[in-house]
């Protein structure tokens, strides 16, 4: 069996008084992909957040529980969080390149992390963009504004962004829901390729996407975690009710 | 019902229709008052020439031989000759629009051209040429011919006589290089203060500063700074900034540079609410994704935020240029009135605004070279509107 990459135990997150994860205990494998589904408000953006420390960012937010990267608890003072989102990259619901040229883009993270020198640069950029398969597309117009690529490409950018740090964990927040099919079919085709190397986290809509592109199934509701397992398991023979009534559509 | 909610539909748009065409026919007339009145004097002599005239006094020696050069073809009616000095004058007008006698012509052989310098007899440039003017001549035992009896009369005057005791002539003054200089300067000098200070300090507010009673004293403290009237922070540069200058730089009195610290105060908080503005309007889902890379707060900031509210940024600056040019009052105090042509950061001088205000002090006010001055800063501040439009386009191409 593949390893743990995260452990989380008894996880509680609090938004001010309102209580938005309850008790969550889960675990994220190497070369897997899950997918986190619920009904919207369910709490999953917010998980997903907390891999990355992301929520740091938000007022009156009270997190206890343990969230554990490599046997390290990432909510312990002094934790490098810098270093931990150097290795846990994320991809956001809307396409967000930077206003920079598409090189630039690319390059944003190693630059941060203090390198210069050019050549591996290039190289980081060439390799980080042919993994998120846009290589071919854009390859003769690096140096243009990645403002000018479409929805489906600034989204594989995005994913080529976050590649350049060479991180072991992607999280992706929705990153279909503001494309088309095609360009939702080439992100699918996309993180199937790169679980090879790195474990995906996806937070989804559509129970369709989860069930093509999932290993591991998680299911939220009112900030709980429902039910969590195998993707196949749970789409064909779900333990609970509510996650037979969410993933057959009968609400949500 | 539908009557009425027609009749009041169409109350409100006539009000809306009025209002607009009252705001833009104002507009328009001053713009076209100041077009109007401004273009007879614009000229690039204007902008490029000294406001005080080198004046000359000319004595001349007992004359042996007069001129022999009779009136050259291209010189009209209304060009006044004499033979015997071999000069021409005509009546024209100053670059302020005043009344003045103009060389028109000096001949080759006029005696003129061997007068002695009555103040510094070894000044090169003494000698009288063509678009100088004729002050006075003061003649022997008659009286002297002075300007405002007109070139017909100072040439009646000087072909009946053999000599005269002084001939006084100037080069033509009223120039507003000084001035233009003077902005210019402030402008920059502000800038270079002002704009680092202030985004410096909007990037505190916005990206720094933990969101607290205090900062928000603090932002309504500075909000309330951008209504204060600037005569008020004219006073404060005199009392604070002239001082300090004075004492720590070879200044005597009111300066440029008080002036621009004046000035960058003034501008303080408008650089700091504009930027902030920009600064807010930079899409959060920016700092996520640099924070996301592993980027700390600082290169986010500097990496991406702040060249996103570059346009926004430009603006501020847009608005700060107009200010300087436009500020008057403050100026007064802090930089002083003198109309000067040797300008130094650390001497006394005045911009084009104090200088409009200085010519409409004048007794009589000279309305004329106010409305052109006027003009000359409505074109700086339209130029720097486009030039700033053209550099946000290109910004935007770039970067959206």
């Amino acid at each position: 069996m593949s390893q743990d990459v995260f452990k989380i135990q008894g996880l509680n997150l609090w938004y001010d008084d309102f209580q938005a994860l309850k008790g969550i205990d889960m675990f994220i494998k190497q070369n897997e992909v899950t997918a986190l589904i619920g009904p919207s408000g369910c709490g999953k953006s917010t998980f997903l957040r907390c891999l990355n420390r992301m929520n740091d960012l938000i007022d009156d937010v009270k997190i206890d529980g343990q969230v554990v990267y490599h046997n390290q608890h990432i909510y312990q003072k002094n934790y490098d969080v810098i270093n931990l989102r150097t290795k846990v990259g994320m991809v956001f619901q809307k396409p967000n390149p930077f206003p920079m040229s598409i090189y630039d883009n690319v390059a944003y993270g190693p630059r941060c992390q203090g390198l210069k020198n050019k050549e591996q640069l290039n190289e980081i950029v060439e390799s980080s963009l042919k993994k998120a398969a846009l290589w071919k597309e854009v390859k003769d117009r690096l140096k243009e504004s990645a403002m000018e690529l479409s929805g489906g490409q600034q989204q594989r950018l995005c994913i080529a962004r976050a590649i350049a740090m060479e991180p072991e964990v992607i999280l992706m927040d929705e990153p279909t829901s503001a494309l088309d099919p095609i360009a939702t079919l080439k992100i699918e085709e996309l993180i199937n390729d790169l679980k090879e190397n790195y474990a995906i986290v996806i937070v989804t809509h559509s129970m369709q996407q989860a069930a093509r592109i999932s290993d591991k199934t998680a299911f939220f509701l009112m900030g709980e975690l429902i039910e969590f397992g195998d993707t196949d398991f749970i789409f064909s023979t779900p333990k609970h009710e509510q996650t037979e009534n969410y993933i057959t559509g009968r609400f949500g | 019902m539908s009557n009425k909610r027609k009749r009041y539909d169409f109350i409100m748009k006539t009000i809306t229709y009025v209002a607009s065409s009252v705001a833009i026919i104002i507009l328009f007339m001053i713009v076209f008052f100041v077009v109007r009145n401004g273009t007879n004097l614009l000229s690039f002599d204007l902008l490029t020439s000294d406001y005080h005239s080198h004046v000359y006094n000319g004595g001349i020696d007992p004359v042996t031989d007069f001129s022999q050069t009779s009136k050259p073809d291209h010189l009209t009616d209304e060009d006044y000759y004499s033979q015997k000095w071999g000069i021409a004058l005509s009546d024209g007008e100053g670059k302020q629009g005043e009344e003045r006698v103009i060389v028109s012509f000096v001949a080759e052989d006029s005696p003129l051209n061997h007068m002695v310098n009555r103040n510094d007899s070894n000044d090169e440039d003494f000698q009288i040429k063509e678009g100088y003017i004729i002050q006075m001549i003061k003649f022997e035992g008659r009286q002297s011919a002075l300007e405002i009896y007109g070139a017909q009369y100072m040439i009646n005057s000087l072909e009946e006589v053999d000599t005269f005791r002084e001939l006084v002539f100037a080069e033509v003054g009223g120039g507003i290089r000084g001035s233009l200089l003077t902005t210019l300067y402030t402008i920059g000098l502000t800038l270079i203060v002002a704009l680092p200070v202030g985004i410096f300090t909007a990037i505190y507010f916005n990206e720094f500063a933990n969101k607290n009673k205090f900062t928000q004293f603090m932002r309504t403290l500075i909000d309330t700074l951008t209504g204060v009237p600037s005569i008020i922070f004219g006073l404060m540069g005199l009392a604070v900034f002239v001082p300090l200058t004075v004492r720590y730089t070879p200044a005597t009195s009111g300066n440029i540079l008080s002036g621009s610290l004046t000035l960058a105060v003034i501008l303080l908080p408008v650089i700091i609410k504009s930027t902030e503005e920009s600064l807010k309007v930079v899409p959060d889902d920016f700092r996520q994704a640099s924070l996301a890379l592993g980027a700390n707060h600082t290169q986010t900031t500097f990496k991406v935020v702040l060249p996103s509210a570059l346009p926004g940024i430009l603006t501020a600056t847009l608005l700060s240029i107009g200010r300087i040019i436009g500020e008057s009052a403050a100026l007064i105090f802090a930089v002083g009135t003198a109309i000067k042509d040797d300008i130094s950061i650390f001497g006394k001088s005045t911009t084009l605004s104090v200088h409009i205000w200085s010519l409409l002090t004048d007794e009589p006010a000279n309305i004329p070279l106010a409305t052109t001055i006027a003009l000359i800063i409505l074109m700086v501040v339209l130029g720097l509107n486009l030039l700033v439009k053209l550099l946000s386009i290109k910004f935007m191409k770039k970067f959206s």
